[in-house]
């Protein structure tokens, strides 16, 4: 079938569509009002959870910051609190960059390309996030034991005997599975940016 | 209100050309409504953009191709959902069985060509010239042009298999 009858096909199908008239005005001003909640429009819900009880978290060291009372304590403690602050801003920074795109301005190639940039701004960010989450796994379990039991874990626990290598075995698997799991879409987002750029 | 009533005629003149747009881009009739909505919801928010500095059915495939993109691959995200009337549900059965099979057909291959492509093909259907189909995509003519005969090279390989 050519494509010359395939639009033929297609217009004959179009006005009996366009007889269709379903549409109600009650509808429309309803769609227009937003008054229908719908996937499209839902904000990143885990996301958003997940940055309240990191920064619930970030705050909880820093009031008792205090309590850390050796160098690596401290250090620790400094670095967990920033990791759980930036790290889930940066995430949803780039979530929001996603959904911010102005649809009224721009045509079909501009908006495609902005999506695509967006979109492995965004694998990116997730990469490192996991990657970054395994410095936090290890450096914030001394500042955790200090806060809660009062115990440094470092001196008086043989804790690390079993959890540095249960941490880096676990650290080779995840990272090869974040590698599969954001490959297949980082590569749709380059071919999508490569298909714009054939002249 | 002499705005929203405009609205309300321009958006019921037009139902069909968002149904369309909704069919290419949507897997299943869940998402196809929701981007119903979204399409009616955008083109209400840039209404005022719109006002006579564009031939409205340029304006109106531009924002309902830009909404279609900008909500790929949201599919997998649950979100609260309150159901949207019934009546485009039925819209959608009712027009499910004007198709006949050959349209199906090619409504599941023009659902498999890649994003760009998908976007050209539904311009060319709908009857637009090059001219148009370059302005509203913001690809030349002659790459537009390019790009259908390849489109084509693939709808043929893709309905021979």
């Amino acid at each position: 079938m050519e494509l010359e009858e395939l639009r033929n096909e297609w217009q004959e199908m179009s006005k009996e569509i366009e007889n269709q008239k379903i549409l109600t005005d009650k509808l429309i001003i309803d769609m227009t009002q937003n008054k229908f909640n719908n996937k499209l429009k839902s904000i990143s819900i885990p996301e958003t959870i997940g940055t309240f009880v990191c920064f619930a978290i970030a705050i909880l060291i820093l009031i008792n910051f205090s309590k850390l009372d050796t160098w690596y304590l401290q250090v620790s403690g400094l670095f967990s609190a920033l990791f759980y602050i930036i790290l889930p801003i940066l995430s949803l920074k780039t979530i929001y960059g996603m959904k911010r795109i102005d649809i009224s301005q721009g045509n079909y190639k501009d908006s495609l390309e902005i999506f695509a940039k967006n979109k492995m701004q965004f694998i990116k960010v997730q990469k490192w996030s996991y990657y970054l989450s395994f410095v936090l796994v290890i450096i914030c379990l001394p500042v955790a034991s200090k806060l809660i039991k009062g115990t440094d874990i470092l001196l008086e626990s043989a804790v690390w005997l079993w959890y540095l290598p249960f941490v880096f075995a676990f650290l080779y698997f995840f990272s090869k599975w974040v590698f599969k799991k954001y490959k297949g879409a980082s590569n749709s987002a380059e071919e999508l940016l490569k298909e714009l750029d054939l002249t | 209100m002499q705005k929203q009533q405009e609205f309300i005629n321009l958006i019921k003149e037009n139902e069909g050309v968002i149904f369309k747009v909704t069919l290419v881009y949507t897997f299943n009739e869940e998402d196809q409504k929701d981007l119903y909505q979204e399409i009616v919801y955008q083109l209400w928010k840039s209404y005022d953009s719109f006002r006579g500095d564009a031939k409205i059915s340029t304006w109106m495939y531009r924002i309902a191709l830009n909404t279609a993109i900008t909500n790929l691959k949201k599919e997998k995200r649950k979100g609260v959902r309150v159901p949207i009337d019934y009546s485009l549900v039925s819209k959608i059965d009712q027009i499910d069985t004007l198709m006949d099979d050959r349209i199906k057909l090619l409504y599941n291959h023009i659902k498999r060509l890649n994003t760009v492509e998908k976007g050209i093909v539904l311009l060319y259907l709908e009857g637009k010239s090059y001219d148009e189909i370059a302005t509203i995509s913001g690809f030349s003519e002659t790459n537009v042009g390019t790009r259908l005969n390849r489109i084509k090279q693939k709808l043929k390989s893709q309905i021979k298999k």
